[in-house]
């Protein structure tokens, strides 16, 4: 406790030592404001201003682009039912299904086996691939006359014709999910893989001497050692996630306001159809969207009193 | 160093003097008439790759004209057709007009005044070059020529005739009622038998077809309209044939390329084709025999769609490049240059002397050159065209699962919030 300091001086103080360390901080600064604040101001700007589909500025529009004849959220035939939806199924699902399978996965890794080093790697695969390559990989795959598991499906009697995955914009949909788990997988095994090195074997000894069994040793004792580098995980997936285009866009051969669409792929169907304006209108919406999941998680999880 | 390259642009600057002093004959000034030499100034071409010789034989071009004008510089941009649109809306966006753009299109641009009345930029004698009945296409609704043609295709129905003839099929179909009656009989055999590509591609031209086939027109009083009875007639018919199972799998989600693939491949008995994809068909498919003839229509009359694409010249508000271009295009459609450029697209010509000699020495061809007497077109000239096109491209699809009411009254819907 320090003693009490007249507010005045105190706070010129503060300042002082701001200023002081203003210079180390200005990069920081400057990259933040260049690449977060200028961007997101001009979204906003954006938002407001009439294009045609060419993208060529036309004047103010006022609130035309949200809720205007064209508007982001009032353009007939959008199934927004089945966009918000994907949405929050496209997040939680990948996120979860992510983790359940990258902690099972990482607790593989961590013991001690013959060709260990081999199985780490390739788990490491899907990520030193790109996402786009994986991902077209998987769209041949599944295409219908010539691709391998529309090929294996229809040769081990699962289906009996070969089945337009990427054809239907549902079905096209939980292709992506799938996907866009196999290539979360390898970050956040990793990550999980390094938390449990950190978890001190004399204390697991304690437990074990204890008497906790194997799964009471895994819930009480690892679980929460864990915690710190799950909420990282989970964050960094959160965000990853929500964002990811190029999955979704490859793998759904539809045009148009289909049942296959996050508000993420909307925003680049307003794009090409309607312009800027209203794409940038429907990315507000789409920032504050991600804004509320953060805040939800840092309210239920409270990750960072852990990672400290 | 740095007194090194103070040295270097010296010269350079040096030499510029010299060489403006030496052409800088009395005639080459800013505005200089046709026949002497511009000063030193750069044209943009954007064009799309038609096929593998494209860039070559814009560049042929680009070689002769700087044979005439060596101070002009001409910078080329090739792109594929896919992302065309998106590359022409990137270089707009970024305020760097091509000076001259090879698109399908020209409504969206002629009507926000980034262009040159095409007539502007080219002599009276290239403007009368061109056949008429495809020049009106470039004619914006204000009546301009905002472009002018520079390739033509028909399209036409092109049947595989050993399929034919093996299920026993004796005539192309002429009417939907044959139509059906021959996918009953080719279906039978295992085989698909309309190559129906209703997907985001090229569902603007399906969908036309079908509604020409029911005798009606996307324009009806100067407005562009979807949801009409002539168009409910035409997708209850694109309905019947799904429902019957006698199109590929997934039509909705079909484009041409994939459909021509499976026609290549036996996999489709028929498809709407055009010239450059049956010249594929010859060259690395030799085994499919195939007949054309003319899309099936409810009454029997004959349909082919016609497509023109354009040359656009934008504004950039300079003279001399202005100048450049017009004598570029005048080059351009000149017989010399233009039959080596017409012939690397695999499409048909637009001027009319090459029509002519085409038509007697084009034995491939022949067919497609015959349908140009009944060819149709999309209304592109129309600004609300794109909205029409776009809301097609998205939900004609939706028709394999939809009733064609639903599906026209979404793409009316569609048409309206967007225009």
């Amino acid at each position: 406790m320090s003693l009490p300091v007249a507010p005045g001086r105190a706070r010129s103080r503060r300042r002082k030592e701001a200023l002081a360390a203003l210079p180390w901080l200005a990069p920081t600064l400057l990259l933040i404001a260049g690449v977060v604040i200028y961007p997101a101001y001009l979204m906003f700007w954006t938002a407001f201003q009439k294009y045609n589909s060419y993208g060529i500025l036309q004047g103010p529009a006022g609130w035309s682009n949200f809720f205007g004849k064209g508007g982001a959220f009032t353009f007939p035939t959008v199934p927004w039912t089945s966009v918000w939806t994907n949405t929050v199924i496209w997040v939680v699902v990948v996120v979860i299904m992510t983790l359940a399978l990258s902690l099972l996965l990482a607790q593989f890794l961590s013991k001690d086996f013959p060709g260990r080093k081999a199985l780490r790697l390739l788990v490491l695969l899907p990520w030193a691939c790109s996402v786009v390559l994986t991902t077209t990989v998987f769209r041949y795959g599944l295409q219908g006359d010539v691709g391998i598991f529309n090929r294996f499906l229809v040769d081990t009697g699962i289906l009996n014709v070969p089945y337009g995955f990427t054809k239907d914009p549902t079905a096209a949909f939980w292709v992506a999910v799938f996907v866009a788990i196999y290539v979360s997988l390898p970050f956040t095994t990793y990550t999980i893989l390094a938390g449990l090195q950190s978890v001190p074997n004399d204390i697991l000894e304690a437990a074990h001497v204890d008497g906790a069994n194997a799964v009471q040793r895994y819930w009480q004792v690892v679980f929460p050692m864990l915690r710190p580098a799950i909420a990282a995980a989970t964050l960094i997936n959160i965000i990853n996630v929500f964002n990811s285009l190029p999955i979704l866009t490859i793998l759904n051969d539809n045009g148009g306001y289909h049942t296959g669409h996050t508000t993420t792929t909307l925003i680049f169907q307003f794009k090409a159809q309607l312009g800027p304006g209203v794409a940038s209108a429907l990315s507000i919406a789409n920032f504050l969207f991600c804004l509320v999941v953060v805040a939800f998680y840092f309210w239920i999880v409270k990750p960072t009193k852990e990672v400290q | 160093m740095l007194a090194k390259l103070t040295k270097v642009t010296a010269i350079a600057a040096a030499s510029m003097f010299v060489l403006t002093a030496c052409t800088g004959t009395p005639s080459g000034t800013s505005s200089a008439p046709t026949g002497g030499q511009l000063p030193a100034t750069t044209i943009k071409i954007l064009a799309p790759n038609y096929g593998d010789t494209s860039k070559a034989d814009w560049e042929k071009i680009i070689a002769e004209f700087n044979k005439k004008q060596p101070n002009v510089k001409v910078e080329l941009q090739m792109e594929a057709w896919e992302t065309f649109t998106d590359k022409v809306k990137a270089r707009i966006q970024a305020n760097d007009l091509p000076d001259i753009l090879n698109d399908n299109a020209f409504a969206s641009e002629a009507t926000t005044g980034l262009l040159y009345p095409i007539t502007e930029v080219m002599s009276d004698s290239t403007v009368k070059s061109i056949e008429p009945s495809l020049l009106k296409n470039g004619v914006g609704p204000d009546g301009t020529q905002w472009a002018a043609p520079d390739i033509a295709s028909a399209r036409m129905m092109t049947i595989n005739t050993d399929i034919m003839s093996k299920a026993g099929v004796t005539a192309a179909p002429k009417t939907w009622a044959e139509m059906e009656a021959a996918c009953a009989k080719i279906v039978a055999t295992k085989v698909s038998c309309y190559g129906m590509p209703l997907g985001k591609e090229e569902a603007q031209v399906e969908s036309s077809l079908w509604l020409w086939g029911a005798g009606g027109d996307w324009v009806k009083d100067g407005q562009l309209v979807a949801n009409q009875p002539a168009a409910v007639e035409g997708f209850t018919e694109i309905k019947k044939l799904i429902d019957a199972k006698a199109t590929q799998p997934d039509p909705g989600a079909s484009n041409r390329q994939a459909v021509a693939d499976a026609f290549n491949q036996g996999k489709v008995a028929m498809y709407v084709t055009h010239s450059g994809l049956m010249a594929t068909t010859r060259k690395d498919f030799p085994k499919i025999k195939y007949t054309l003839s003319q899309i099936p229509s409810k009454d029997g009359s004959p349909v082919a769609f016609g497509v023109t694409d354009f040359i656009l010249a934008f504004n950039n508000k300079d003279a001399n490049r202005k100048e450049a271009t017009k004598q570029f295009l005048d080059l351009f459609y000149s017989d010399a240059m233009y039959e080596g450029w017409y012939k690397g697209t695999g499409l048909l010509p637009v001027t009319t002397s090459m029509i002519n000699a085409a038509k007697s020495t084009d034995a491939d061809n022949k067919d497609f050159y015959d349908s140009l007497s009944y060819v149709k077109f999309n209304p592109v000239s129309d600004p609300k065209w794109d909205a029409l096109k776009n809301a097609l491209q998205g939900t004609a699809g939706t028709i394999q699962k939809d009733s064609p009411e639903n599906v026209l009254k979404a793409v009316q819907e569609q048409l309206d919030a967007a225009s």
